[in-house]
């Protein structure tokens, strides 16, 4: 194995409420498959400090509340580190809490407000009744470059995020960025932010290979390709779902 | 009078169901609490009340307690069936009380759902609790368990009765502090068994002190984020403990408090921890220890908690698993016996289950031993199989095959042992569909 990405996945021991860290393993299986190194480099509070333009590719995903706060005011000293890693074409995946971090703030149903990055300029509001979610399964179209395809997963989110200038997809069934929205997440270049657990990468090969594709090719700086694998659980999961939500 | 009329209503219907052969389950509670909405007033006790609740292990143990008390010669009322919300314990107390509300028996047992501790108890007395563990469940039906814990803490604030507690569960036994002027809470522990790590090898909650939001520092961790525990800062964990297990031998299936030996029903260090809880209550109110040990190792279900049974000359193990860490506890059983194995996974997505499946990826389905096939199977058993597949696991030795008969036919072509895990609404009909095979 010569050829490979190394990856960051940042707090990996409080952003991992919902399975979120099957999307690290989805990304390793399908390197591993085609004879791809996957390196996993953690940082959590307390460890040396990353830097983050040496990764191919940096992974965050959703956690709880309590621990959303505590991490928020640590992730804010790499504020520059990481601007700088997006310039430079890092690819940063960010699920659900880390999506909102990215923005410029949070505010939680008691109207605390968790200070955001603000590297993108949408912000995020919690619905003050605590039980009204957006929560369910959720289909969406999104473009990958030349290529359109479903992507699949499901949503659990209190936070309405609003002003998104780039989202991420349309969405065919299912709830979005805010209740009963038509789009979905945030998709700029080389960052991809969505709500989408499922986890995200697990039923969607296609939106899987295209971020490891942009990661070898630029690392590489040629057109890479990947052999195909065998996806028939995939397909047949995604054929079943798409055929229960009335997609196609 | 009002409260009369219910109640008698509700006998008659009762009656009624059971001329048609229909189990009353939440109904009877469902009907009256629409009469009124504070009929749990009424009743009448004079015995002791106790509650077992948990995210797992709740029905086994209350079901093992009703059994020990029955055996000690006591009469005992409980929700045995598992209805464990405020309609299935008001149907219990309706099918068992006089037209005045009168329950008449030595002990009143329940298992009561996490999230009803705080709403039943308001109203109704209770002696006893007992709290086994707090594991992530079913996240889109029930929030984070965090939001629960503090519900339970909020109701214990006043409550001064014997509250009986896991010390090795940081989650669990911060609540015998909400209420620093009980001096009844006794706590239980677990000594190291053989497969202990230092390291939490599955997903686990409670990584900080909810005291001083330290990290908290293990010696061990027994399964998840179950092990003996202490806050470098604050000293959180260092409790007096009550009954303390120690030489657990799961090869024996035995281990021992005080001195004495308490044989078991089946070999998982979780069953160490449910039966831990038991031998306290059951101190607690004097019980004789012969009669605890015949029921720890002789009592069980029979109804897919670590059920055995032989289908088709294979010994089947059939357990339900309705989140990360009931399903870690399963593999690990399956891990830790040596004999080639074929697994059966039944997912379902159904209402009760929860939408979500995301939590099988925190699943451990690392390094399986000596698993030679997998079936998956149930409503959701393509995501269960790409779960197994990312894992590691040969993917053409995977059989995804959603229809329940063809799942369990395809399981028995070999004569492997076999280990069968269902989530919830799977369990019920995939014994169905096993026992078609027998």
């Amino acid at each position: 194995m010569e050829k490979g990405i190394k990856i960051l996945y940042l707090y990996p021991d409080m952003l991992e409420l919902y399975g979120d860290y099957g999307n690290i393993q989805v990304l390793k299986y399908r390197l591993e498959k085609r004879n791809f190194y996957c390196i996993i480099d953690r940082y959590s509070i307390g460890d040396n400090p990353p830097d983050f333009s040496s990764y191919d590719l940096v992974f965050a995903g959703g956690g709880a509340d309590q621990e959303q706060s505590i991490l928020a005011d640590d992730l804010i000293k790499y504020k520059e580190n990481i601007k700088e890693a997006i310039q430079n074409g890092t690819f940063f995946l960010l699920i659900c809490g880390a999506y909102q971090l990215f923005g410029k703030y949070y505010k939680g149903v008691d109207g605390n407000v968790i200070s955001g990055l603000d590297i993108f300029p949408y912000y995020t509001e919690a619905i003050e009744d605590r039980k009204k979610r957006c929560i369910g399964n959720i289909v969406l179209n999104v473009k990958l470059g030349d290529i359109s395809t479903e992507v699949i997963g499901f949503e659990n989110h209190g936070g309405q995020t609003f002003d998104v200038f780039s989202p991420f997809g349309n969405v065919l069934f299912g709830n979005g960025n805010k209740f009963g929205d038509s789009k979905e997440g945030f998709f700029l270049d080389n960052v991809i932010a969505t709500y989408l657990h499922g986890p995200l990468l697990s039923k969607n090969p296609v939106l899987t290979d295209f971020i490891l594709k942009y990661c070898l090719d630029r690392k590489y700086n040629k057109d890479i390709k990947l052999e195909p694998l065998n996806d028939s659980f995939e397909e047949l999961c995604r054929k079943q779902l798409l055929e229960r939500f009335n997609i196609k | 009078m009002y409260n009369f009329l219910i109640i008698l209503f509700t006998k008659i219907l009762n009656r009624l169901l059971k001329l048609f052969h229909k189990n009353g389950g939440n109904i009877l509670g469902k009907i009256a609490l629409k009469l009124n909405s504070n009929i749990l007033k009424y009743f009448k006790v004079n015995c002791p009340v106790i509650a077992v609740t948990a995210t797992n292990g709740k029905t086994s143990t209350n079901n093992c307690i009703r059994y020990t008390l029955s055996q000690a010669g006591y009469k005992v009322i409980s929700n045995s069936e598992g209805n464990n919300m405020k309609t299935g314990i008001l149907s219990t107390l309706l099918k068992n009380s006089s037209l005045t509300g009168k329950i008449k028996a030595d002990f009143l047992c329940f298992e009561v759902d996490e999230s009803y501790v705080p709403i039943i108890f308001k109203d109704f007395r209770l002696d006893t609790l007992i709290i086994l563990n707090f594991f992530r469940d079913q996240l889109d039906r029930n929030g984070e368990v965090e939001s629960l814990i503090l519900k339970i803490n909020e109701f214990l604030k006043t409550y001064n009765n014997n509250l009986i507690l896991n010390n090795d569960d940081p989650n669990v036994a911060r609540l015998g502090l909400a209420n620093p002027n009980n001096s009844n809470v006794y706590y239980y522990h677990a000594d190291a068994y053989s497969n202990a790590t230092k390291d939490m090898l599955d997903a686990g909650e409670g990584k900080f002190c909810p005291f001083c939001k330290t990290r908290l520092k293990y010696e061990y961790y027994q399964y998840s984020h179950i092990g003996k525990f202490i806050c470098p800062n604050c000293n959180f964990g260092d409790n007096k403990i009550y009954k303390t297990a120690t030489e657990i031998d799961l090869d024996k299936k035995v281990f021992y408090v005080e001195g004495i030996p308490y044989y078991m029903h089946n070999n998982s260090i979780y069953t160490v921890y449910n039966n831990l809880a038991i031998i306290s209550v059951c101190s607690l109110y004097e019980i004789d220890v012969e009669i605890i040990q015949d029921s720890l190792k002789n009592f069980s279900l029979n109804n897919g908690r670590l059920e055995e049974v032989i289908i088709k000359d294979s010994p089947t193990i059939i357990n339900l698993a309705k989140n990360p860490t009931g399903a870690n506890v399963s593999l690990r059983l399956l891990n830790e016996d040596s004999l080639s194995k074929d697994l059966l996974f039944v997912l379902n997505d159904n209402v009760a289950d929860g939408f979500d499946v995301s939590w099988i990826w925190d699943i451990n389905f690392d390094k399986l031993k000596n698993v030679d096939r997998i079936v998956t199977s149930g409503t959701r058993a393509y995501d269960i199989a790409i779960r197994i597949k990312t894992s590691g696991f040969n993917e053409n030795k995977i059989f995804a095959i959603p229809n329940l008969d063809d799942a369990t036919k395809k399981l028995y072509e070999t004569n492997n042992k076999k280990y069968v895990i269902a989530n919830y609404t799977a369990l019920q009909p995939t014994r169905t569909a096993l026992f078609k095979l027998k």
